[in-house]
């Protein structure tokens, strides 16, 4: 009986482990991308998918091989990446600030391999190692400041991953000041989640009922900023009668179709053209170490074109040009 | 003997404070009801000097505690027959993203409900096969039923599916809902929160009055001597892991289809292995648990609160950590004073001789 019960219990856990691992690789001589996720998950309808779609656009581009790993745990960072030292890659791509240090340590090992680092700042340039990273205080702040001007309520909300990476307190300070900016009224209430790096972008249970907490004291636009986490804010909102919600990182009113009816616009990061673009780099033997600056702005309005003004549009111009000019305090960096 | 706490030290007193609220009034429900007391009157105040942040606070504490008591229910109908369930986890998960996939599929939430629930009792079947009926150690089972869920919904999950249509909305209850301080927070609330509340009260009468609660509490404590009165130990046991499985399903179904609107991988975020803490908390009894459950999610929303308005500057990650620190507390002073007891039989497989 015994036997039996442990027989079942081992197939079961292979049945899981199957199914868990379903990353596969080919030997050929093509091009080869590896993408390590962050303790997101690669079709996290944000980040970790906006890298992983630049990384196959660049294979489609190419005709490279792109294939992905994503981490469950941040201690296997590491491991995650030799897999595709030994995999024989040419491009490794890492994503998120959190695997920022193994991705030094691994580009030092390995001169031959090209890293980007997506979201790591490169304090001291290696030739064969790319930090994308991009202004999300600016990004933030373009959001904030339209959420300034349609706030009925004058208060404005953001629901947010972590403290604990550094994009995300860009976004949150460019929000409050670019909300600031356009409305000098505006009170900001906004909130992180309070676990750790393996939780905060993954639950979306918080983000929905904090963002309900938000709505509940008098919030008519919230950001939802923070993979699954923020999506769950969105979502919320979305059961709302005339609040408004902005997303993050990608147009989400393609990858979170539930949040159509409240999504005004998205403060992205241009992460998939510019993944694209630094792959394209490496394959033609161009790459530049260091850090490269990417793209951002707000996703188009959608469904709620109409209720953008003129006068919004202009001073959304007005504020870019600002920006873009260093006129502007985003309060980021801070100090 | 000297008996300074009474109650305490008498196991046949301590027996019977265990269901309390039945036999009168003992120092424990005088401690209740007082502490109820101080609670009412603390919420007034809040909501006299702040109505909109008491009501978001109290909102959030309903919200949280629905999923959290479902998953303790579940639980304690176990533990209370004799079988640890650390498997809700998985149940959750698995119940999420069935009825997630139906409602999508079929553009009913009802019929996604029911799928939750459908899968719930089939996990709860699972864990009764491998701990009723195969005697297999009962945490290694629970454990099979996580990493099962885990494993499956993240490879079934198909990104692209979404709900289609809004998440289980509010229901007014009437003029419930207009009531000061709790009528936002218990009475306009979404239609699987009612049906919760219900679940614990039917469920508390049942567990503490009925032969059926008797007979469950029964095989826990000592499923030999059950047996020689007649109870067919290993069938209530199948069936009772089986029915409260169903619960942590409504609770999965909760998840996807009231709480958050969507699927995502790992979703449960931990709140079956929580729910366990609130069982243990709240005695294994339902209204309890629920206590327990409203404290957890009391915790919950307030870490939310205080950095939504910058009144406290209070770390959200200290505030995140009092309902650990409290139950550890709570279950340490209860184990000192012999309070709290696990069923005696808790986790030992039955087998008929």
């Amino acid at each position: 009986m015994t036997r039996l019960t442990k027989r079942l219990a081992l197939v079961l856990a292979i049945v899981a482990l199957l199914a868990a691992a379903c990353t596969g690789s080919d030997d050929s001589d093509a091009f080869k991308i590896g993408l390590v996720t962050d303790t997101g998950k690669v079709d996290d309808k944000s980040f970790n998918q906006s890298a992983w779609e630049g990384a196959q656009e660049a294979a489609a581009a190419l005709g490279a091989e792109a294939d992905y790993i994503e981490t469950e745990e941040a201690k296997d960072y590491e491991n995650n990446i030799n897999l595709f030292v030994e995999d024989g890659v040419n491009v490794i791509i890492t994503v998120g600030f959190g695997l920022g240090d193994a991705t030094i340590a691994a580009a030092k090992e390995n001169p031959d391999i090209f890293f980007i680092g997506v979201d790591q700042f490169q304090a001291e340039a290696l030739p064969n190692l790319a930090g994308l990273i991009f202004p999300e205080d600016q990004s933030g702040f373009l959001a904030g400041a339209l959420a300034g001007m349609l706030t009925e309520t004058n208060i404005v909300g953001a629901v947010l991953g972590t403290d604990l990476v550094p994009p995300v307190v860009a976004f949150k300070e460019g929000w409050e000041h670019g909300a600031r900016y356009t409305n000098s009224a505006v009170e900001t209430i906004s909130t992180y989640h309070p676990g750790g790096l393996d939780v905060a972008f993954g639950d979306p249970d918080w983000g929905a009922a904090t963002a309900r907490q938000a709505l509940d004291q008098g919030a008519d636009i919230i950001f939802g900023a923070g993979g699954a986490t923020g999506n769950g804010a969105l979502i919320e909102i979305a059961s709302q009668e005339g609040a408004y919600c902005v997303g993050v990182d990608t147009d989400q009113w393609n990858t979170v179709p539930e949040a159509q009816p409240c999504l005004v616009t998205s403060a992205m990061k241009l992460i998939t053209p510019g993944v694209a673009d630094l792959v394209a780099q490496a394959e033609s033997g161009e790459f530049a170490g260091g850090n490269y600056l990417g793209e951002v702005g707000l996703a188009p309005f959608h469904d709620f074109d109409s209720i953008v003004t003129d006068d919004m549009r202009t001073t959304l111009d007005d504020v870019l040009a600002g920006l873009e000019a260093g006129e502007i305090d985003t309060g980021w960096p801070p100090g | 003997m000297t008996a300074p706490g009474g109650a305490a030290t008498r196991p046949d007193l301590a027996l019977a404070s265990r269901d309390a609220g039945l036999r009168g009034w003992s120092p424990q429900r005088m401690w209740s009801v007082a502490g109820a007391v101080v609670l009412v009157a603390l919420v007034w105040g809040f909501y006299a000097w702040d109505g909109a942040q008491t009501t978001a606070v109290l909102g959030g504490t309903v919200r949280a505690a629905t999923l959290l008591v479902l998953g303790a229910m579940c639980g304690m109908i176990g533990e209370r027959s004799g079988i640890v369930n650390i498997g809700i986890e998985g149940q959750f998960l698995m119940s999420a993203f069935t009825a997630f996939t139906v409602a999508s599929m079929s553009g009913s939430l009802f019929l996604g409900v029911v799928a939750g629930v459908s899968t719930g009792l089939a996990m709860g079947w699972m864990l009764a096969a491998m701990s009723v009926g195969l005697r297999t150690d009962q945490i290694i089972a629970g454990t099979v039923l996580n990493i099962a869920a885990l494993g499956l919904t993240s490879f079934f999950y198909d990104r692209g599916r979404s709900l289609g249509q809004p998440k289980y909305q509010s229901i007014e209850l009437g003029p419930l809902a207009d009531l000061p301080v709790v009528g936002t927070a218990l009475f306009n609330r979404p239609p699987l929160t009612y049906l919760a509340l219900v679940l614990v009260v039917v469920l508390h009468v049942l567990l503490l009055r009925s032969v059926w609660g008797m007979r469950t509490t029964a095989i826990g404590e000592h499923p030999g001597a059950a047996a020689t009165v007649g109870i067919d130990v290993i069938r209530l046991r199948y069936w009772n892991v089986t029915l409260a499985g169903g619960l942590a399903g409504l609770g999965g179904a909760y998840l996807a289809l009231e709480s958050v609107g969507t699927f995502t991988r790992a979703m449960s975020g931990g709140r079956g292995f929580l729910a366990l803490a609130v069982m243990i908390f709240g005695r294994r009894t339902p209204l309890g648990a629920y206590a327990a459950a409203l404290f957890f999610g009391f915790t919950t929303a307030l870490q939310g609160q205080f950095q939504l308005n910058d009144t406290f500057d209070i770390p959200a990650q200290f505030v995140g950590m009092l309902p650990f620190v409290v139950t550890i507390i709570v279950v340490a002073a209860a184990g000192l004073f012999g309070r709290m007891r696990d069923p005696a039989a808790l986790g030992q497989p039955y087998e008929v001789r």
